[in-house]
């Protein structure tokens, strides 16, 4: 892509000689680094300016020394360093027999300019090769790693190991797993430190919406860097997300509802797995909200409503001297969500509900997130 | 030939602009070169053919499956190969990880998919960094993993959006002969800025401006026109000329009130 702007030569003169203010020098600066006939532009006006004699001495002795040094240089010992880095970025000729595109491209590359000194050393590499016969899979020594060398590993299969790490999404990759991993082990740590019994009521208005903020930085193009390329695939769409939605409840359920089960238990508060399924109904409603207004805004919108939905009654509970934490009037207000048959049933049917719809939305996963 | 590639009425907004306007092309086997000035509706419409964008009204119909179905558009992209304007990739990936994740994607059997990732990161000539991480590899080389990714399943339908964007002369001249070899059994769609690619590489040359097709026909019919057109003193190349000539009658043809229509000279 060109830029509309150029330097001009005014400015390229007093960019060479210092006299641009910072601001348009910076502009200079990031130009530069794209476009060529302005790079050269600049240089010379630097030729020309008050730095040219002290430029032209660094030439001249530079050049002395490059002369110097080729003649102490043994000759056979040079050029094969030369052939190893070219043969590192050469394609792969086509050169099969008979294929149109080899006899182009071979026309091609000795009639361009500079092409001759370039075809010495490089087609032979490229012969040696096996020139363009299928591929050369043999030479690839290196020691395999990652999911892929696993699937290779293990010969007819991606392998599980390898399609579990694939199936992870972004969400295990980034932050999303550190803030998890602190928050609970935060949590834990100050309460068994303190004593501090409002710990685990804590945990529990934060459990239901951390998975669904997993779901948030798992799918979308504000969350996935791949996520064009994806959708593109069969693989794209809810399927995906569905199976980063699972890898992100493996994570955080067994995490969470441990660390609420070794948090010392409020009287008459709500037991450590009390989240479970609110978590899943707020994470489905976050998928289904998300099939309207995209993954990112959906979570932001449910996770709002939760923590005002809980906290808020709790914050504006009337109470005797105001705490730093109400804990004691959030507990309340989780007992009255979580608590009880009745309330489970409800998040129940919630969590069936949306599961519905989103089967019902399920093709608008299809596209691209454009929100 | 066959027809792979078919698009009727294809119109595509966004908010109030209007990206393609009723557009009819139809694609076969071949390469065929996207070509046209900046906003012309290149990206919208490899979008669209790529299935990951919606039309506003029109017909896209690929391989025989029309674009609409939820059903259709899964089997096509078992088949499709994509390399987007812009890609990102997770920071810990290596080449031989990212081009693999790709094919994991597109549901390839694992049996097959190892010895395919590295047949495919060879063919762009990267089989010596394919345990390199792709986060240190250069411009270039990024765009070539992109590649790389795009025909790691051999797709009977391949669209590049500005592939050779980021590659210095030489890598160009090896991919247009990369080019020319997909486009012996697939239908190869590539959007560029760069005349001298269509030349090289495309069996066929569309011209788009402002969201409708300008002119289609062979590279070497297009450049006739630009030698017709020889006393105007643009492009450096009969080519470069064809395609000046081309997007000035279109302009003018259009700021006259005529209907764009598409020319045909084959």
């Amino acid at each position: 892509m060109t830029p509309a702007w150029h330097v001009t030569p005014a400015q390229a003169a007093s960019y060479a000689d210092g006299s641009l203010p910072e601001l348009d020098a910076w502009s200079v600066d990031k130009h530069l680094e794209a476009c060529t006939p302005c790079a050269a532009r600049v240089s010379a006006a630097a030729r020309e300016g008050a730095a040219a004699p002290a430029l032209a001495a660094v030439r001249t002795a530079l050049l002395a020394t490059a002369t110097t040094q080729d003649r102490a240089t043994p000759a056979s010992a040079r050029p094969p360093r030369l052939r190893r880095s070219a043969r590192l970025t050469r394609w792969p000729r086509a050169s099969a027999a008979g294929t149109p595109g080899a006899r182009h491209t071979g026309k091609r590359t000795g009639a361009g300019p500079g092409a001759g000194a370039a075809d010495g050393p490089r087609t032979a590499p490229a012969s040696a090769r096996g020139g363009g016969a299928p591929v050369p899979t043999a030479p690839l020594g290196a020691p395999r790693t990652g999911p892929a060398a696993v699937g290779a590993a293990g010969g007819r299969r991606w392998g599980l190991r390898g399609r579990l790490a694939w199936a992870a999404g972004p969400a295990l990759r980034g932050p999303w797993l550190v803030s998890l991993l602190v928050i609970v082990v935060g949590a834990v740590c100050a309460a068994r430190a303190t004593g501090f019994g409002g710990v685990r009521p804590l945990l529990l208005l934060l459990a239901p919406v951390l998975p669904t903020l997993g779901v948030a930085v798992s799918y979308g193009r504000h969350a996935d860097p791949m996520h064009e390329i994806v959708t593109s695939t069969p693989s794209g769409g809810l399927r995906l997300l569905l199976a980063r939605t699972a890898a992100v409840l493996t994570v955080s359920v067994p995490l969470l509802t441990l660390a609420g089960l070794l948090l010392p238990a409020t009287a008459g508060g709500p037991g450590p797995a009390a989240w479970l399924l609110p978590g899943l109904a707020l994470t489905l409603a976050a998928l289904t909200l998300g099939s309207y207004i995209g993954c990112r805004a959906a979570t932001g919108a449910v996770a709002t409503g939760w923590l005002l939905a809980v906290g808020a009654p709790a914050a504006a509970a009337p109470g005797g001297a105001p705490a730093l934490l109400p804990t004691d009037a959030l507990a309340d207000s989780l007992v009255t969500v979580l608590s009880g048959p009745a309330a489970q049933g409800c998040w129940a049917a919630a969590a069936a509900g949306c599961a519905g719809l989103l089967a019902l939305r399920r093709t608008s996963f299809d596209r691209l997130e454009r929100i | 030939m066959t027809t792979t590639v078919s698009v009727g009425g294809l119109t595509v907004r966004h908010r109030r602009t209007t990206a393609l306007d009723a557009v009819d092309l139809d694609f076969a086997t071949g390469v065929h070169g996207l070509l046209g000035p900046n906003g012309a509706g290149k990206t919208s419409l490899i979008r669209v053919l790529a299935t990951i964008a919606a039309p506003t009204a029109g017909r896209v119909e690929l391989l025989g499956h029309d674009m609409a179905g939820h059903a259709g558009r899964t089997a096509v992209r078992r088949r499709l190969g994509y390399l987007p304007q812009e890609f990102g990739f997770y920071p810990g990936f290596t080449v031989r990880e990212f081009v693999g994740y790709v094919a994991w994607l597109k549901e390839m059997s694992g049996a097959a998919a190892a010895a395919t990732v590295e047949r495919a990161v060879a063919r762009v000539g990267l089989a010596d960094r394919i345990d390199t991480k792709v986060r240190r590899l250069s411009g270039g080389m990024v765009r070539r993993v992109g590649i790389a990714q795009a025909i790691v399943n051999a797709p009977d339908v391949l669209l590049l959006d500005e592939p050779t964007a980021g590659l210095d002369p030489e890598q160009r001249v090896d991919f247009r002969a990369l080019l020319r070899e997909l486009g012996t059994t697939s239908t190869v769609i590539v959007s560029t800025h760069l005349v001298e690619d269509v030349a090289a590489a495309c069996t066929e040359v569309t011209l788009m401006e402002s969201g409708r097709v300008a002119y289609r026909g062979t590279p070497a019919a297009l450049a006739e026109l630009g030698e017709a057109a020889e006393a105007e003193d643009i492009g450096d190349n009969p080519i470069e000329r064809g395609y000046a000539t081309v997007l000035r009658r279109h302009r003018a043809g259009a700021a006259a009130g005529t209907v764009a229509g598409t020319e045909v000279s084959r």
